[in-house]
């Protein structure tokens, strides 16, 4: 009978269904004959063995917004068969490329299939409902985007530049603009890369320098890591979950792994990340990685175990510094001053072939005034002295054994070993003292000499793409900078500096930018850029969203009408990412000098506008002097906007992009790195450039010069005991509708339990919370004073959390776009909970006015 | 006839689900995975990274108990589903001792991975193995990936997950530990029911890849042998 049924082609599921019923034949299933291994179809006959689609077209690309490596490959388009039309189907890797190895990620993935989200905004909008935000209905009319250019252009006519602000990273068509204007930018990268940025520059790169350039990504980071020659690394929360998808990173950590690299871990966390490649992993109390960086330094020093060599000749070590003003004594022409020990007397750096690190003060007198002066080495040995390991163990609750044993580890690696960070660890932004931690950490990674060596943190080199004024200079110099501008840059001189006189395209003080909207009202019109999703992925954006409620103009270009557009009055269509051409250098691995690209897979399917051009139109309607050759204002002789023609012709690869992506669109010089050369040309002192420990501009502030344990702002107080960790799902980046109005990712973080927050079984037990429990979250209001938005999510209890006192929050859901089908309505918003900064308050903090100034504490109640 | 066989070491894998994303542009299964069912999809869990995957079982329950052929066990592998022949009875579901079946109730048919049969005739790796950014994921001719599984285990001092689980497989998932923490399903063992000159003589075998390339060439050659064999009968 089981044979009959089983030969029985035509029988149908119900017939199958009413046999078993009638036969009561669950139980009889098993004697169903055995079929295993029985002859075969011919290969290639079975439905499975047949090609799901035909590859119709390999189309170079370069990944940019999913995260900051911005990986090389092929788009491949296919004929679908599901929707039946030739599509992009999926990504295939590029081998060739330094930073991806031929791989890829999720997110980039992602990308493939939000070019057909049918959420996508494909018109622009205009706003006929003045009152704004999420819960009233814009009451949109779609208009020509050329239309809508147009009026926002008169509309712009109407207000002063100090009344206008960009918000938008510094790529060169917004600097560009912006300056011609003269108005502020201020943009999200304080967030992803404000930290890092400046005191890398601070320390390290010292902007504007030959391999600045201007590229797709702009992060600026000329310090990668190279992670495959490493043999020890320190990570301070570094493996957060964020990077447990990214493939440009991924694939440098797995060639660590298997080349014995021993890699530690403190994190109060336990990710993936680490299980993966951790050696070692330490729970620490969260804020406290600073206090074992500066127990490590103080080690190192003591023991003598740091680079001997490559302290003197290629740091500020033996710089001389003057003991009552705690600043560096320097010659006429700006040069640093070393104690020689064969003549007995201070000689400029360079000229010194003996010059001492350690002892003093000596005395010396210039000019007919005397000065006590000591090495910055033996500086920083007398700051850190008080910090022993055992100090270091009760802050941060790691033992003091272990603190002793990694400092002599790590130093003994040298100059093989340091301490990566990106943003989202303990040296990004998001915690207090970050700041700090991220100036210990460039000084560790002095001391071994990792700086500028293979199996350190190398630097790029041999590359540059061209700003726009490199291709035509302005006829005139750029107007004025308000002199108060609304994201308060003007109060800390420190990172002001730079961004005026240094580099335009720097980051700007979004931590602030939300207050300066909400408390000065003095801004009438904001214009947004796509990726500028983080201001309200951000922190409190409650105070920007009523700062927007009473603007003049708000103008958004995005891919999606996402949350900004509820405030918006129009919202312009911008082209997929892949629906660009891209240039691009290899920023997070630039051991060899590379250049790739990245060609349009489709033309736009609506009427959007690139960013470029947008920038182009209103600078030329606006500022026409400044986007002109000849600043007369004909269109005929607008500037040149080549970029990427100039980088390939002026390294002798290409005439043109067009004849560079004809070949492939990828170049690279895989010559031996030079260890040390690089920091020579764009260091402190180039041509004889040095890395500098000791930071001046800090001590010009009140700050001391070099990292110093100091009181947080915001610290634990009664019920808000909780500290609060952000990460994010690995594949969702900010709240970008690209990830997270993708219905299979939401299903992905869900069965994850991302959309979570997650704590441990005993901070639940105390609680008194269980699996899925609904909890509410609030900050102290002594800390968040105004506009408070406590958040409730769903609770997830897990082991990975190894202390009791922190919280786990997944950043970049919370959408309150009701329009986007996925990502309307899902999930928590993590930035409500952390206040805007009062600049009054940063400026004791912090002289980069980059980071948080404090760690958020919350209060978690049952709901 | 050659093998074919998964390795996934867990101890290089982030949890990233790449694999999972891959798989299903692989299929264009977007809709189903929207629906919370995938082929392969990556747990990260309190006690370790849980891939739920397909084991393509040496003797398959799924393939015994299916009523009409939908299910089969291929003599290279994969465990291969024909959704024209399912009727939708869910004998599969019920009978499979890693509960990876899953039904799909808008379609009333199954998905389950199929090795990606269609890219091993490409002369291609798998969707999931040639995506994973650490190399967690490795595919090839079973003697290879087994013997370099037993190398790994032994080093690492790692355990084969699907060694002799439901009496061998053709998916190897090492993990660190106990499998059952991170989330494997604890399925009755048994002694390895497949042809002895699968298996035999593991040793310390060499690179995976080029054992791979040689037994796709087969495959392909057989292909091809079989399309000219049926032109000459048109």
């Amino acid at each position: 009978m089981a044979d009959g049924i089983s030969k029985n082609k035509d029988l149908t599921r119900r017939d199958f269904l009413k046999f078993v019923a009638t036969t009561g034949a669950i139980a009889s299933l098993s004697s169903f004959p055995f079929k295993n291994l029985e002859a075969q179809a011919p290969f290639g006959k079975h439905p499975q063995e047949k090609p799901i689609y035909q590859i119709k077209k390999k189309i170079p690309q370069v990944c940019a917004r999913a995260c900051e490596a911005d990986c090389a490959y092929y788009v491949i388009v296919a004929h679908d068969p599901v929707t039946n039309l030739e599509r992009a189907i999926t990504l295939e890797g590029r081998p060739e490329d330094p930073v991806s190895n031929g791989k890829f990620c999720i997110k980039g993935l992602a990308f493939v299939d939000s070019i057909y989200d049918p959420d996508r905004l494909m018109v622009a909008l205009k706003r006929t409902n003045p009152k704004k935000g999420t819960d009233n209905d814009p009451g949109w009319v779609t208009i020509k985007t050329e239309d809508a250019v147009n009026e926002i252009i008169q509309s712009l006519k109407k207000f002063k530049p100090e009344e206008i602000l960009m918000c938008s990273p510094g790529d060169p068509y917004t600097n560009k603009l912006a300056r011609s204007l003269g108005v502020t930018r201020s943009d999200q990268r304080t967030e992803c890369f404000g930290t890092h940025y400046y005191i890398n520059c601070l320390t390290l790169t010292n902007p504007p320098n030959k391999y600045y350039s201007s590229t797709y990504t702009p992060s600026h980071h000329v310090a990668g890591y190279d992670y495959d020659n490493a043999k020890y690394q320190i990570w301070f929360g570094f493996d957060s979950l964020s990077k447990c998808g990214k493939a440009g990173m991924l694939v440098h950590w797995k060639n660590a792994k298997k080349n014995g690299c021993k890699v530690v871990v403190f994190n109060p966390l336990r990710t993936p990340l680490a299980d993966a490649f951790a050696t070692e992993i330490y729970s620490i109390k969260p804020g406290t990685d600073l206090a074992v960086a500066l127990a490590m330094m103080n080690i190192i020093i003591k023991d003598k175990l740091y680079n001997v060599k490559f302290l003197k000749d290629y740091t500020d070590a033996p710089a001389l510094v003057d003991m009552k003003t705690k600043l560096t004594i320097k010659t006429k022409e700006g040069a640093l001053m070393a104690w020689c020990e064969t003549h007995k007397k201070a000689e400029p750096i360079d000229v010194c072939h003996k010059p001492v690190m350690e002892g003093g003060p000596y005395k010396l007198t210039i000019d007919n005034k005397e000065y006590e002066v000591k090495p910055i080495l033996q500086y920083i040995k007398d700051t850190v002295k008080a910090y022993t390991p055992e100090w270091a163990s009760k802050i941060s609750e790691v033992k003091e054994s272990v603190i002793i044993k990694v400092a002599k580890e790590f130093a003994n690696a040298k100059p093989y070993a340091f301490i990566p960070t990106y943003k989202r660890d303990a040296a990004g932004p998001n915690y207090a003292n970050s700041w700090r931690l991220r100036h210990a950490i460039n000084i560790l990674n002095t001391l071994t000499g990792s700086i500028d060596h293979e199996g350190g943190v190398i630097l790029l080199h041999d590359v540059k793409i061209p700003w726009l004024e490199d291709l035509a200079k302005p006829v005139k110099p750029y107007p004025e900078q308000p002199k108060e501008p609304v994201d308060f840059r003007n109060m800390f001189p420190v990172t002001d500096e730079i961004y005026k006189n240094k580099d335009f395209s720097a980051p700007g003080h979004y931590g602030m930018v939300g207050w300066g909207l909400y408390k000065t009202q003095k801004t009438k019109a904001v214009f947004f850029r796509n990726p500028y999703r983080g201001l309200y992925a951000m922190i409190q954006p409650q105070m920007v969203e009523a700062s927007l409620e009473k603007m003049d103009l708000v103008v958004d270009w995005n891919l999606y009408l996402d949350d900004i557009g509820y405030w918006s009055d129009y919202v312009i269509p911008a082209p997929h990412q892949f629906e660009e051409g891209k240039f691009d250098i290899r920023l997070y691995y630039p051991k060899w000098p590379c250049y790739v690209g990245g060609s349009p897979v489709q033309k736009s399917p609506g009427d959007q506008i690139g960013w470029g051009s947008l920038a182009v139109k209103i600078g030329m309607a606006l500022a026409p002097e400044y986007w002109t050759t000849d600043g007369s204002g004909d269109p005929n002789k607008r500037v040149p906007l080549n970029m990427s023609d100039h980088a390939l012709k002026n390294a002798g690869i290409a005439s043109n992009t067009a004849e560079f992506m004809n070949k492939g669109g990828f170049w690279i010089n895989k010559k031996k790195y030079e260890n040390y050369k690089t920091i020579r040309e764009i260091g402190y002192g180039r041509p004889n450039g040095r890395v500098r420990m000791f930071i001046d501009e800090f001590k010009k502030v009140d700050f001391e010069p070099v990292p110093v344990w100091a009181q947080r702002w915001h610290d634990a107080k009664g019920e808000y005991k909780f500290s609060m960790l952000i990460t994010r799902a690995p594949w969702i980046m900010h709240a970008d509708p690209n990830f997270i109005n993708n219905p299979v990712l939401r299903k992905i973080t869900e069965k994850n339990y991302m959309d979570c927050v997650w704590i441990n079984q005993e901070a639940a037990k105390e609680i008194g919370v269980k699996e899925g429990d609904m909890v509410v979250l609030e900050n102290n209001p002594e800390f968040l004073k105004e506009l408070p938005r406590p958040v409730k999510a769903k609770v997830h209890i897990t082991n990975r959390m190894l202390r009791k006192d922190c919280v786990l929050l997944f950043h970049g859901i919370g959408h309150r776009a009701k329009n986007l089908k996925v990502a309307g309505n899902w999930g928590y918003r993590d930035g409500d909970l952390i206040p805007q900064k009062d600049p009054n308050i940063v400026k004791k903090h912090d002289p980069t006015g980059m980071g948080w100034v404090e760690d958020v504490y919350v209060s978690i109640k049952k709901a | 006839m050659k093998t074919y066989a998964i390795l996934i070491d867990t101890s290089y894998c982030t949890g990233c689900n790449t694999c999972s994303y891959r798989c299903i542009q692989e299929f264009r299964s977007h809709t189903q995975a929207t629906n919370g069912l995938f082929r392969t999809f990556v747990a990260i869990n309190d006690g370790g990274l849980y891939h739920k995957r397909c084991m393509h079982c040496f003797d398959p329950e799924c393939v015994k108990v299916c009523p009409v052929n939908a299910l089969s066990k291929s003599e290279y592998g994969p465990v291969l589903y024909d959704q024209e022949k399912c009727i939708g009875c869910q004998s599969c579901v019920k009978a499979c001792p890693f509960s990876i079946p899953q039904y799909d109730e808008k379609t009333q048919k199954i998905l389950k991975c199929s090795l990606c049969a269609h890219r091993i005739a490409e002369n291609k790796e798998p969707a999931c193995a040639e995506a994973c950014p650490t190399g967690a994921i490795q595919f090839g001719e079973s003697k290879a990936i087994l013997g370099k599984a037993k190398e790994i285990a032994k080093k690492r001092k790692m355990t084969i997950y699907g060694l002799s689980e439901a009496s061998g497989t053709h998916t190897y998932i090492l993990t660190i530990g106990s499998p059952k923490k991170a989330g494997y399903i604890d399925v009755k063992k048994g002694v390895p029911k497949i042809k002895k000159s699968s298996i035999e003589s593991i040793g310390a075998m060499p690179i995976v890849a080029g054992a791979i390339i040689g037994g796709l060439k087969k495959l392909e050659e057989r292909k091809r042998k079989i399309a000219e064999e049926n032109k000459n009968k048109d």
